[in-house]
């Protein structure tokens, strides 16, 4: 299951925005991945997730004015227009980033998934959290499912368009990050690796 | 209490579900005729602007009617943010109809939202889509399984004939979504998205030579700094005439105001810098970092800029007149000194196959006894000295220049037997690449020598010190 939540932070005047509205609003249309019996592998869990992780990040850098807006074309994702960078270096970091994240997504290894927007002197002053769990086994046919996911994901994208509602104006020279939560198992995992190597 | 409840659901879905709420889906939502949805979102609109609660609200407008184009007259269509409704209003020869289309708290920056809001619900709607509609057609019915793939063929031929007929008239009408954001973006994306596509071209090319981006800057900062076409001229002679020629094609068609984004590049490759010195000649307005880059780079640069015409094969060369011409500056004596840093960190970058340690105490050439570490008193010593052991550079190399620099303190007699006895003992084959390598090794060797001379007294200790 993934939920977005949306964590506004000005460390100026200590003030949090809970996530609870728009939390609310967001679970509502939650993505879900069925992984048993076989019908949707790891690997295509990995991709879907990772597609649309990058379509998540280009919106929010454009919904957010991360970057200008010159940069942005529409393209068309899940049958809808959103906006994707152009900018080549910009892709390509996107991209690496996610590239890296796939297969601890394919090992659901992966917590959450944070898109942290930074003001110049390197304080977060947002965060866009992509939570992501093992949902419960649901009882819904192949057929639809994949177009059930698109819808959500679709109101992920929405949900995103909008957020501009519910947040503040950022300041002037933001750079954005993106981190990777993991689960405990997975850093030990990783070491593990590491040694062998 | 009707009247009331329709209020209240949408100020549902626009305050606390912060969702996009359109006429379309709002009649979906709420089983109404479309005409009725755009009459609730009217009436909400103008309840909140008089209730002027703090909740702001962001309305978009569908306006229709005929425009003058072209001297022939077309409908147009478009879906308007509120700050520009009344700039499309005045466009228009006849209004023909304005509407409510959609209400939101956020503020879009592009129309995909509101297609996006309405693609879910109707599709979920697909079978009765028309059912609230209030554009009707008698005549239109669903056409049987059997007769429509028969007829898609003819359709596409029909459609392909229309659309050209009818290209001018509709151009207007199938653009709907208006201005919002396309106007702005059309323009900006021509030059941003050509800088990028000169950026992959020359990209492939050469871009692991950081002492040529570092050439580019000062050109650019040169360039830019000064505005003269003639300048341009003079930075083309640092360049080959081939790059130049390249890239000219490119930057005619670019804008000027996308150029200076080129300069901001730095990892941009080595033709790169000839894609930004004509930039940079047009008025960039981002003097300060070609200013700053002026500064601290101005005197490198002009070295860097020398080395990076060369090719390694003159690099001998290029290393032998340097060193001519550092012990000629050296007279100057004061104005040796930031010089002799510079020429060192010039040729670091594209430094010559280092020596084996055992040479490192070998040869220092006249810049090494002015370094700054040493104190003044000392200077003036070494001054003479490198005055000295400028015969003897030419002939046999920095042998000598060594042995002179550690006997500082002896006399001119002592110096003289040092040379002879150095020069037996060195190896006669010291290649000129050598040469940079401890000139730069010269300065820390030049202080720790310094160090055993002041302690040194009699002849017999230096002797001993081989």
């Amino acid at each position: 299951m993934t939920t977005l939540t949306r964590q506004d932070l000005n460390f100026g005047q200590g003030r949090e925005a809970g996530p609870a509205g728009p939390g609310a609003g967001a679970s509502g249309p939650a993505g879900f991945l069925e992984r048993a019996t076989g019908l949707c592998p790891p690997a295509v869990v990995a991709d879907v997730l990772c597609e649309f992780l990058e379509v998540a990040v280009h919106l929010i850098l454009y919904v957010r004015e991360v970057y200008p807006v010159g940069i942005f074309q529409k393209r068309k994702k899940y049958n809808v227009p959103v906006q994707m960078s152009c900018h080549p270096e910009l892709n390509q970091y996107i991209q690496d980033t996610l590239h890296c994240v796939k297969p601890l997504l394919e090992k659901n290894d992966v917590e959450k998934v944070v898109v942290v927007i930074l003001d110049k002197e390197h304080r977060p002053v947002e965060k866009f959290v992509f939570e992501i769990t093992q949902p419960p086994l649901l009882s819904i046919s192949s057929d639809s499912l994949l177009s059930h996911v698109e819808q959500l994901l679709r109101a992920f994208i929405l949900k995103i368009s909008v957020c501009d509602a519910v947040l503040d104006h950022n300041p002037p020279g933001c750079t954005f990050t993106v981190l990777v939560h993991t689960r405990e198992a997975a850093t030990r995992n990783m070491e593990k690796i590491q040694v062998i190597k | 209490m009707a009247d009331q409840l329709y209020l209240e659901n949408i100020g549902e879905f626009v305050t606390d579900q912060n969702k996009i709420v359109t006429y379309k889906w709002l009649s979906y939502t709420l089983g109404v005729h479309v005409n009725q949805a755009k009459q609730m979102l009217y009436d909400y609109v103008e309840r909140k602007r008089k209730e002027n609660s703090g909740a702001q609200l962001h309305v978009t407008y569908l306006v229709s009617g005929s425009l003058i184009q072209n001297g022939h007259s077309c409908h147009k269509v478009a879906v308007v943010r509120e700050d520009k409704l009344e700039a499309v209003k005045s466009k228009l020869a006849v209004t023909a109809s304005i509407h409510v289309y959609s209400i939101q708290k956020a503020m879009l920056k592009d129309s995909g939202p509101l297609f996006n809001t309405d693609y879910d619900i109707l599709k979920s709607n697909l079978q009765n889509c028309s059912k609230f509609s209030a554009i009707q057609c008698a005549a239109a019915v669903p056409r049987a399984p059997a007769e429509s793939s028969s007829s898609s063929k003819k359709f596409e031929q029909s459609h392909l004939h229309m659309s050209s007929e009818t290209q001018a008239n509709n151009e207007l009408t199938t653009n709907g979504h208006g201005p919002p954001a396309s106007k702005q973006v059309s323009q900006q994306p021509k030059g941003i998205m050509g800088m990028f596509a000169s950026k992959a071209a020359a990209k492939t090319q050469e871009t692991n030579k950081e002492t040529k981006t570092e050439a580019k800057e000062v050109t650019n900062a040169s360039a830019a700094g000064n505005k003269a076409p003639g300048k341009g001229n003079m930075m083309s002679n640092f360049f080959g005439k081939a790059a130049m020629n390249k890239f000219k094609v490119n930057l005619d068609s670019e804008q000027a105001v996308k150029e200076e984004k080129i300069v901001e590049q730095p990892t941009v490759s080595v033709t790169e810098p000839k894609l930004a010195t004509p930039a940079g000649l047009k008025k960039s307005s981002k003097k300060a970092e070609p200013v700053k880059v002026l500064q601290k780079e101005k005197k490198r640069g002009k070295r860097v800029a020398l080395s990076d015409d060369e090719t390694k094969e003159t690099e001998n060369m290029r290393k032998k007149r340097r060193r001519i011409k550092l012990p000629e500056s050296d007279s100057s004596e004061d104005e040796v000194f930031p010089d002799s840093p510079g020429a060192y960190e010039a040729e670091s970058p594209s430094p010559p196959p280092p020596p084996s340690p055992p040479l490192e105490p070998v040869p220092k050439t006249e810049p090494e006894p002015p370094s700054v570490k040493s104190s003044s008193g000392e200077n003036k010593r070494k001054r003479k000295r490198v005055l000295k052991s400028k015969t003897y550079l030419d002939g046999e190399g920095c042998i000598v220049t060594e042995k002179v620099y550690e006997s500082e303190s002896c006399t001119d007699s002592e110096e003289e037997l040092n040379m002879k006895t150095s020069s037996v003992h060195r190896p006669p084959a010291m290649t000129v690449k050598k040469e940079p390598r401890e000139e730069r090794k010269g300065p820390k060797k030049g202080t720790a020598a310094l160090g055993k001379a002041n302690r040194q007294v009699s002849i017999t200790g230096f002797f001993q010190r081989k």
